[in-house]
């Protein structure tokens, strides 16, 4: 059953995608940047997973640090790596976007450089987590990691406020002006990312328990 | 060649199609490199799903097997 809803979810996130990607190539040039402003309705709702993502997982790991319950951990480990693929999509996208605007791949300014130091804090969460061997270590270990990594991703979000940036000032909370169509659709892209968001962290989710599994039937195998 | 286009600023500058195509050259990389990132993640899932699945029933059918000896 849980399965099938997981599939529908899935299905119905790539029909969204593929009916509003239809449409945004429809919509009119933007006077400034021409076509290449489209990559927004991507490059947008990818960023949006990728905090949501690094929300959640800063409440499981407080979860596990409160709870010792390793679904927790489970929940987080596959959260993380879920908003680390949005994360890369969210920073190559960018860096493309960029290009073409900027004329230049990457500058270390405060937005950009702080996205990337939000990657690698998270890459070293993954990486962290394969280093240790024993699982409440790990877990713990994760969770305190998980908790510190957290504090970058507000670093990510103001820092356009907070420090004159290369990247744009924000368009939706700061005055900036976006046909309401146009909005309509960047929503509908971001309910469909998050949907395909959902559907990989339950996926990832459940490897995790049945690596959990494994490790329990080995345990199993070593003590008969 | 036209007199004009050997003046280095006027060949400089693109027709607009020239400037539509290039746009669209960038937006294609964008959706393109966020659609394969996306499809290897999940690839690569995929592909650890099915390592588990047969990891879990190699480690029951040995136990089974030690639990018959």
């Amino acid at each position: 059953m849980r399965e099938k809803i997981l599939y529908a979810l899935g299905a119905a996130a790539i029909a969204i995608l593929v009916w509003n990607i239809n449409t945004i190539a429809r919509l009119p040039e933007e006077t400034q940047q021409g076509v290449t402003f489209k990559i927004i309705f991507f490059h947008v709702p990818m960023w949006a997973c990728a905090v949501t993502a690094a929300c959640a997982a800063l409440l499981s790991s407080v979860g596990f640090l409160s709870t010792r319950n390793f679904k927790f951990d489970a929940a987080a480990v596959a959260v993380t790596e879920v908003g680390l693929a949005f994360t890369s999509v969210g920073l190559v996208t960018g860096s493309i976007w960029g290009r073409e605007i900027w004329g230049i791949w990457w500058t270390w300014d405060a937005r950009l450089t702080s996205a990337l130091v939000c990657w690698l804090l998270y890459a070293g969460y993954l990486m962290l987590r394969k280093a240790i061997e024993e699982p409440t270590q790990r877990a713990t270990f994760s969770a305190v990691f998980s908790i510190f990594a957290f504090l970058d991703v507000p670093i990510v979000v103001f820092s356009i406020k907070w420090w004159r940036t290369q990247h744009p000032q924000p368009v939706f909370w700061a005055g900036g002006s976006f046909p309401p169509d146009w909005t309509r659709h960047l929503m509908w892209n971001m309910v469909a990312m998050l949907m395909l968001g959902i559907v990989m962290t339950a996926v990832r989710f459940r490897q995790e328990e049945a690596q959990r599994e494994i490790d329990f039937l080995r345990r199993m195998a070593h003590a008969i | 060649m036209h007199v004009l286009a050997q003046v280095p600023f006027l060949a400089q500058v693109a027709t607009k199609e020239e400037v539509l195509q290039h746009q669209y050259e960038f937006l294609s990389y964008g959706l393109t490199a966020a659609w394969v990132i996306l499809a290897v993640y999940v690839l690569m899932m995929i592909g650890r799903e099915r390592k588990l699945k047969r990891e879990i029933a190699s480690l029951r059918a040995m136990l089974e097997e030690k639990h018959g000896e």
